[in-house]
């Protein structure tokens, strides 16, 4: 027999898919409390919300005819017809969230209006909705959710440890609040305040608050406006980078959303500042007009559809480019990450830290912010010719779409001769044949020779190739036919004509091949068939390739430089030094192409801590 | 097992089957050379399970028939220091001893009897070619062979035989390398892809001095090569090779014709400065004159002119000078032809009465 559910079940079905764990429950009342105009919001947890979760805000509140409609399914005050929908502005739009919660809980509303001189309340048990009630509150709601899942046993045994779920939330609670820097945030757990965000305060405090000071230390402030897209946050240096993409947030519109697009364009942008495996740290916000970003793809919200897709992911892309371009001509200086992290073991991070002052006046902690060591260095570096040359070149490097704020913001930043100034004039030993060991005014540092190398080459072959005209092909005197995977195939066929630009000329050959009538001359001596699988190559979440052109000239540079150099080969002193003197007008002198540093920096006060002569 | 030999004779046999014995393998008694002395005389055999060598040492004394297993890089080295006229060599089991003047070396030998046996071949086509114009096709056409791991012909050869005449073409997908001769023997056709592994040793285990013509036998997968009792004996390859008559231009909308040496010799100066990360030279035919240019960013350029004769509207062109300079250093022809149409097509270099050289231009610039 076939029957129509009832209206109870279909909202416990619906609740299925917005409310998983104490977790959704607080996602959605949240988002709720922001949309109601909330400046305060707190979410206390019994139990990591497993016995009880509320969430009190001074939002605008409910009144008694809302209420009435709070538990019912669809119903909602923010969206009255199908054209608002191109026009979202909060973060809670469906009418499914109170319902569904209502349907598998017990919950309580309290709630008054800041005009009214009462509040009222309403229950739902398990999707039995009580009455209206007055009662005594102050302004603003107060939801309180009992018993999550009471009514749907099998659901309730799959709540993992109050722990897990507590830290879930916090994580959530964090990552809601980057996005409204003017609210208050609290959470407290089992009566003990656990994280407290007060109003006002900058992104990098508040980062620094929710996730560590430490981290603040290695993040670049970025800001880039097209018209009216605009992409702003906090961009992580390569030191900041983490196994996970916990920290790899990006909000559009005020809305946290795990977009794969974007989040690609990002990558990309870090993608030669980075080792196979490692994972960016970004707290980016993108602005668009609503009407250009659709929503409504899913019920948690977090993927959202772009109608300028491209724009938005250069937008996202140019705003990391021009942060990693701070970040590797923004002097470096001593002591700062260390003083701000006194208790971090050196065993545990892999690698000493290259303490850096990103942000001059931007937030960051930096206890000495002009130590006489960086200001000597400074001085000790070459001409001032150099110097322009290496602005020139940072300045030509943006892309002429990249709008003032952005140049500004750089500029602003000053420069110096990055970590290799004035190292060329200083003794060295070196160590391996591969380290150069300098003494610097304040410490020491070391250089990996053949990183630098290979980064001095990189940016070499990248310059020239942006300066070149028609790149020379070698044709072939019989054309190479390689199968492929059809969706490989597709790919290559769609960027036929970027490939032609890099010199590479293919051509469709029917069934599963394709032909290849022609190699960059730069190549000449690679197999056709390892450029097009070099090419091919997915490096895990690469499947999208949303830049081909990029990633043709990026690989092709780096099989370019590779081929150019000798791994192991021994330079002698006129070549480092030269070497040293290129490496002053790099771009990005901090890291080879392929994500290794170049250089460390040990700085007195570490050399000390290394030697106990100074107590942390 | 014991003979008397004379040491430089036996040397000369080394060299033909010491460079067979690999360097490294799952099977080290391949890295020995097999020594094999009967009534008749001595041989050598050398093999690396796809190529395999025999070879006859001249002046000795067999005292006592036997075989035994030389370790190849020892026994040669050995045979290179050595100065005295003549060697004891006597193997006993398990080892080998090499008596000279100067003392005496016991090598360890392996079992002769694990040594892989000679591979049986089936006989098939035979055709007799003259030796010296054989070597000097090998040495025309294994440069241009590929080296690298593409579709075609990894390091190998294609021999064709057809109508009378030995094809030897050999091609990296970029140029193309074809040699001519007559043979004598079977009118069957056939088209095999040799080794250039195999065609080298031939290189050093044949003297093109011998009035002896080379024989070679094909069979469906080995080929055979056989002079003044040496005998290489060589899979085949069984990669596809390409249709090189499609290859070569039927028609060209310029001739050129132009001095070896000189345009040797031009080329190598112009190519100085293009030795950037693109190896490039232009030429610019125009009148009675080809003008040479190439250019490195941040080093330099050259120009340089020289004399030609034109038939046809002439234009640019430009080519990897290093791929023209190998073509050329092998031919001995004074006046070298060219035809050529466009920088997009291939141009045809006339090296030799029986050599001709493929390039494909580089465009786009």
């Amino acid at each position: 027999m076939i029957r129509v559910l009832p209206p109870e079940v279909v909202n416990q079905i619906a609740a299925g898919e917005v409310v998983e764990r104490p977790f959704s429950v607080v996602k959605e009342l949240v988002e709720n409390s922001l949309d109601a105009g909330a400046t305060r919001v707190t979410v206390e947890l019994r139990d990591g919300g497993r016995e009880s979760i509320r969430i009190s805000d001074d939002g605008g509140g409910f009144t008694p005819a809302d209420l009435e409609l709070a538990f019912v399914s669809h119903a909602t005050s923010k969206l009255g017809s199908l054209a608002d929908l191109d026009h979202i502005a909060s973060l809670g739009f469906r009418g499914e969230a109170l319902a569904s919660i209502g349907s598998i809980a017990r919950v309580t509303i309290r709630s008054r209006r800041a005009d009214a001189d009462e509040g009222f309340e309403i229950t739902c048990e398990g999707g039995a909705i009580g009455p209206v009630r007055p009662c005594g509150c102050p302004p603003g709601t107060v939801i309180e959710v009992r018993d999550v899942f009471f009514n749907t046993p099998a659901r309730r045994r799959f709540l993992r440890t109050a722990r897990a779920e507590r830290a879930r939330i916090e994580d959530l609670l964090a990552r809601l609040a980057l996005a409204r820097l003017d609210v208050d945030f609290t959470l407290v757990a089992d009566d003990r305040e656990v994280l407290r965000l007060p109003a006002g305060e900058s992104l990098a405090d508040r980062v620094g608050r929710a996730f560590g000071s430490a981290l603040v230390e290695h993040l670049v402030e970025v800001e880039v406006r097209w018209d009216e897209y605009a992409a702003r946050g906090l961009v992580g240096t390569p030191d900041a980078a983490r196994r996970d993409a916990t920290l790899s947030l990006l909000y559009v519109n005020g809305r946290f959303t795990k977009d794969r697009s974007t989040a690609m364009a990002v990558r990309q942008a870090y993608r030669e500042f980075l080792m196979p495996g490692q994972q960016p740290v970004y707290f980016l916000e993108l602005s668009l007009p609503p009407d250009e970003v659709d929503v409504n793809v899913h019920p948690t919200k977090s993927e959202v559809r772009f109608l300028q897709g491209r724009r938005a992911c250069g937008i996202l892309h140019e705003a990391v480019t021009s942060g990693l371009r701070q970040a590797s001509a923004a002097p470096k200086r001593g002591g700062g990450a260390i003083a701000a992290s006194p208790d971090k073991p050196r065993a545990q991070a892999g690698f000493p830290e290259l303490p850096r002052d990103l942000f001059g006046a931007g937030g960051a902690q930096s206890l000495d912010p002009l130590p006489k060591s960086g200001a000597k260095l400074v001085d000790s570096s070459g001409p001032s010719a150099v110097r322009d040359a290496a602005l020139a070149a940072q300045g030509g490097a943006s892309t002429p779409s990249a709008a003032e704020p952005a140049a500004g913001h750089v500029a602003e930043t000053g420069f110096d001769d990055g970590p290799f100034g004035g190292l060329q004039e200083r003794r060295f030993l070196q160590v391996l044949d591969c380290y150069l060991v300098f003494e610097t005014d304040d410490g020491m540092v070391v250089v990996d020779q053949h990183a630098l190398h290979e980064r001095v080459l990189y940016e070499r072959f990248s310059k020239r190739h942006a300066a070149r005209g028609a790149v020379p092909v070698q044709n072939l005197l019989v054309p190479e036919v390689l199968e492929l995977a059809p969706s490989d195939k597709a790919w290559l066929l769609d960027q036929q004509e970027v490939l032609a630009d890099e010199g590479l000329r293919i051509e469709d050959f029917g069934g599963r091949s394709i032909a290849i009538h022609g190699v960059p001359a730069l190549l000449g001596r690679i197999a056709p068939r390892v450029l097009i699988e070099t090419l091919l190559r997915a490096d895990g979440e690469d499947e999208a390739r949303p830049r081909a052109r990029e990633i043709v000239a990026e690989r092709f540079h780096s099989m370019a430089c590779r081929a150019a150099i000798m791994s192991g080969d021994r330079l002698r002193e006129t070549e480092i030094r030269e070497l040293l003197a290129e490496a002053r007008e790099l771009d990005h002198p901090h890291n080879c192409p392929h994500g290794r540093p170049t250089v460390l920096t040990f700085s007195q006060e570490e050399l000390e801590r290394f030697f106990r002569r100074r107590v942390p | 097992m014991k003979i008397l030999c004379d040491r430089q004779q036996l040397q000369e046999a080394f060299t033909v089957v010491g460079g067979i014995p690999p360097l490294k393998t799952p099977k080290p008694v391949i890295q020995s050379v097999l020594m094999d002395a009967t009534a008749d005389g001595v041989t050598l055999y050398a093999t690396d399970l796809e190529i395999s060598a025999k070879v006859p040492v001249d002046a000795v004394k067999v005292a006592e028939p036997g075989r035994t297993l030389l370790p190849a890089r020892e026994t040669s080295a050995l045979l290179r220091e050595l100065s005295d006229p003549t060697l004891t060599l006597s193997g006993q089991e398990g080892r080998t001893t090499i008596d000279a003047g100067t003392g005496s070396f016991v090598l360890v030998s392996n079992d002769p009897s694990q040594f892989p046996a000679e591979p049986e071949f089936k006989q098939g086509v035979e055709v007799e070619v003259p030796v010296r114009e054989f070597l000097d096709m090998i040495r025309r056409t294994s440069f241009a062979a590929a080296r690298e791991e593409t579709r075609y012909a990894i390091n190998g050869l294609l021999l064709e035989l057809k109508d009378g005449g030995a094809r030897l073409i050999g091609t990296d997908g970029r140029r193309l390398a074809l040699c001519y001769t007559e043979h004598g023997g079977d009118a069957q056709n056939s088209r095999v892809v040799i080794p250039i592994r195999a065609l080298q040793a031939l290189s050093k285990a044949v003297s093109d001095e011998s009035s002896e013509p080379l024989r070679i036998s094909i069979s469906s997968n080995q080929i055979r090569f056989a002079l003044d009792g040496t005998e290489l004996i060589s899979q085949l390859l069984d990669n596809r090779f390409p249709e090189y008559e499609q290859v070569i231009p039927k028609a060209a909308d310029s001739t050129i014709e132009i001095e070896r040496e000189h345009l040797e010799k031009n080329l190598r100066r112009v190519a100085i400065l293009s030795s950037g990360e693109v190896r490039m030279v232009r030429f610019k035919f125009e009148g009675s004159e080809v003008k040479l240019s190439a250019e490195s960013s941040g080093i330099g350029r050259a120009d340089l002119s020289m004399g030609i004769e034109l038939n046809g509207p002439g234009g640019s062109i430009s080519f990897n000078p290093d791929f023209l300079l190998d073509a050329l250093k092998v031919s001995d022809r004074e006046l070298v032809r060219i035809d050529m149409t466009d920088d997009s097509t291939p141009a045809k270099f006339t090296l030799g009465d029986s050599y001709t050289y493929i390039l494909m231009p580089i465009s786009g610039s």
